[in-house]
């Protein structure tokens, strides 16, 4: 082997076996990649503008703006993540690679709360969308979360066994879901749109600094899908170049629609309407705000099922993403391996699948009678995901520290120097802040306090437990990329 | 018509003996390469890279058997192993990659609801395929 040669980002390294080895078929372009993760950024905003409503009130289109900016931060700092380290994990990898395993595991570990929460809300907000064909759906507690833990079952289901699901279904959705979303906002400012009554709306309804801080943490909910995209890396050539370009199309779309979403919501509604009435289907309720009959009357089914179709692949894609999550840690000693056994028959990791879809069906179980279960799934999914994200943001500045001199496709611009280091702005404002409203969330909210201080503490037993079962140190260090030959 | 390098990709069938047969000697004629593939399909709940250790003893068992076949019909072969999110598409990729000039699989013949039925895979081939395609429909009695 020529001593000079070292393996570019994006090579695979391969077993071999006997005179064979196996080699990766990756055949996901950039539209594929978009789509996968728009499918599940832009699912978010159908019910993020209720939940940031909640408590963000009148500053709800500040809060979804300062957390995109947030945003746009952790979306940099996963480019140059994912084209340095093409693996699925996310900032589970990045975590493991620019510190060691245990911290690979935390960031994992809270991913995959972010992940079962996701679920369980993505699937909490399909039943008030359909309430247009049946009101008890939206209105009855009972019945809409009966119905939501049924598609949680039913998902679960289809995963064991193993259905497909091509690209052309993501890219023909995200297509739709972006025609729509694009066509609304259009719609709402010709229509609806009134600067002096939009202003007045925000103003008057100014929430406390407390509640702002509250709803930015929240609004960090409307742009869940970096994950996505970081896990499609493996699945697509030249992943340091099409990773970074599908995150960035990403960043455009997502930030102008939601911009555009949040302003015409609080053109067509009060912050008390969409914080209570429509908090659960929000775009239903702007569509339901248009003052041409005709209009709501094909716009309101056409969003009932639109949304209804688009949440559902959402719920899906967190089910999807939760299991090949588990099964990179398992694959990395980091969870037990009971959680990557294959079901022999369906070739599916039926155990992990099974085990937290059980978890979503409980986060569920509250929405039965607490009239706060919406905002607290939120606030417990801010405490999984602002966690992963720190980890995100650290790793990358310890790569940057630690090892300057792995090669960088996607290398973030806007750097300062410290100690000789060459450190990017948006990733050390991006872990300042999402650590500070982290912090906030801990201190300020009693259920994701304890449910994800129980959940990580649960989580670093059983990290323990195997670790010391495999007889490996806890804080192992994982190999450079330029070490893998 | 002249073949150079011809792609047979396998799932395990007797088809697939009959093809890799065909193939052989149409390699003949021309001195042509041969490339054997089995896909592994990895479901999306598990990551691309997903070792499934009955499915990669299947597929070297598969290919295996296609090797002894080849051996006999005195041709030279060449087999991989290859792991895709679905068949179709990673064939067509391989024989982009490979250059091939024939992509060559064995059907067995199957029915759906009373007709036939040619599955998912060998109608994306058809369509997709960088080159000529020829499908070896296997004959039942």
């Amino acid at each position: 082997m020529n001593s000079n040669w070292q393996p570019k980002p994006g090579d695979r390294i391969f077993r071999p076996r006997r005179i064979r080895h196996y080699r990766l078929r990756r055949v996901l372009g950039v539209p594929a990649i978009f789509s996968a993760g728009y499918g599940n950024v832009g699912s978010s905003i159908y019910y993020a503008l209720g939940i940031v409503a909640l408590v963000a009130v009148g500053a709800t289109p500040i809060a979804l703006g300062i957390a995109g900016i947030l945003f746009i931060f952790t979306a940099l700092t996963y480019a140059e993540g994912t084209a340095m380290l093409p693996e699925a994990g996310g900032s589970a990898t990045f975590a493991r690679h620019g510190f060691n395993d245990a911290a690979g595991f935390i960031a994992g570990w809270a991913l995959m709360l972010s992940y079962i929460v996701t679920i369980s809300i993505s699937a909490y907000t399909i039943p008030p969308y359909l309430g247009f064909f049946w009101v008890p759906f939206k209105e009855s507690p009972i019945i809409g979360t009966a119905m939501s833990m049924g598609i949680v079952t039913f998902l679960m289901t289809i995963n064991i066994i193993g259905v497909k699901e091509t690209s052309i279904v993501n890219i023909g959705a995200a297509i739709v879901d972006i025609t729509t979303q694009v066509s609304l906002v259009v719609i709402g400012f010709i229509l609806l749109f009134n600067p002096p009554v939009l202003f007045h709306r925000i103003i008057d309804n100014w929430p406390t600094a407390g509640n702002l801080i509250l709803g930015i943490a929240l609004a960090s909910i409307a742009y869940t899908g970096i994950e996505t995209m970081s896990q499609m890396a493996e699945e697509t050539r030249q992943p340091e170049k099409r990773v970074p370009r599908a995150l960035i199309m990403m960043i455009i779309a997502v930030l102008v629609i939601f911009a555009g979403i949040s302003l015409v919501s609080l053109s067509a509604m009060t912050p008390q309407e969409l914080a209570s009435e429509w908090s659960r289907d929000p775009v239903a309720g702007i569509a339901a705000s248009f003052p041409l009959a005709w209009l709501t009357g094909i716009l309101k089914p056409l969003i009932a099922i639109l949304a209804g179709t688009i949440l559902l692949i959402a719920t899906n894609a967190g089910l999807m993403g939760i299991s090949r999550l588990a099964f990179s840690l398992g694959s990395h000693n980091l969870l037990p391996s009971a959680l990557s056994r294959v079901h022999p028959r369906f070739k599916t990791p039926h155990i992990s699948i099974i085990l937290f879809s059980i978890i979503a069906l409980l986060i569920l179980v509250p929405a039965f009678l607490a009239a706060d279960a919406f905002k607290n799934m939120g606030t417990l999914y801010a405490f999984g995901s602002l966690l992963a994200f720190m980890f995100a943001h650290a790793s990358i500045l310890s790569l940057r520290a630690k090892k300057p001199e792995l090669p960088r496709p996607f290398k973030i611009g806007w750097n300062i120097r410290i100690k000789g280091r060459e450190m990017p702005i948006s990733a050390i404002l991006g872990l300042a802040a999402t650590a500070i409203i982290w912090i906030i969330i801990l201190i300020t909210q009693p259920y994701s306090r304890w449910v994800g201080i129980s959940w990580m503490v649960a989580g670093l037993i059983i990290y323990y437990l195997y670790r010391r079962k495999k007889h490996l140190p806890l804080t192992h260090k994982t190999k450079d990329i330029a070490d893998l030959q | 018509m002249e073949f150079h390098k011809i792609l047979v990709p396998v799932v395990g069938t007797e088809a697939d003996e009959e093809a890799i047969r065909l193939a052989c000697r149409l390699a003949k004629r021309n001195k042509s390469k041969i490339y054997v593939v089995y896909v592994v399909t990895i479901k999306r709940t598990l990551p691309l890279d997903a070792e499934i250790e009955p499915e990669i003893k299947k597929g070297e068992e598969i290919l295996d058997r296609i090797e002894i076949i080849a051996e006999e019909q005195d041709s030279e072969i060449e087999t991989d192993l290859l792991q895709a999110r679905d068949a179709g598409p990673a064939i067509v990729d391989e024989a982009v990659e490979r250059g091939a000039d024939l992509i060559l699989m064995g059907v067995k013949y199957k029915t759906r609801f009373g007709q036939f039925y040619l599955g998912s895979v060998v109608p994306y081939v058809l369509k997709n395929a960088p080159c000529r395609v020829i499908l070896y429909h296997q004959y039942t009695t």
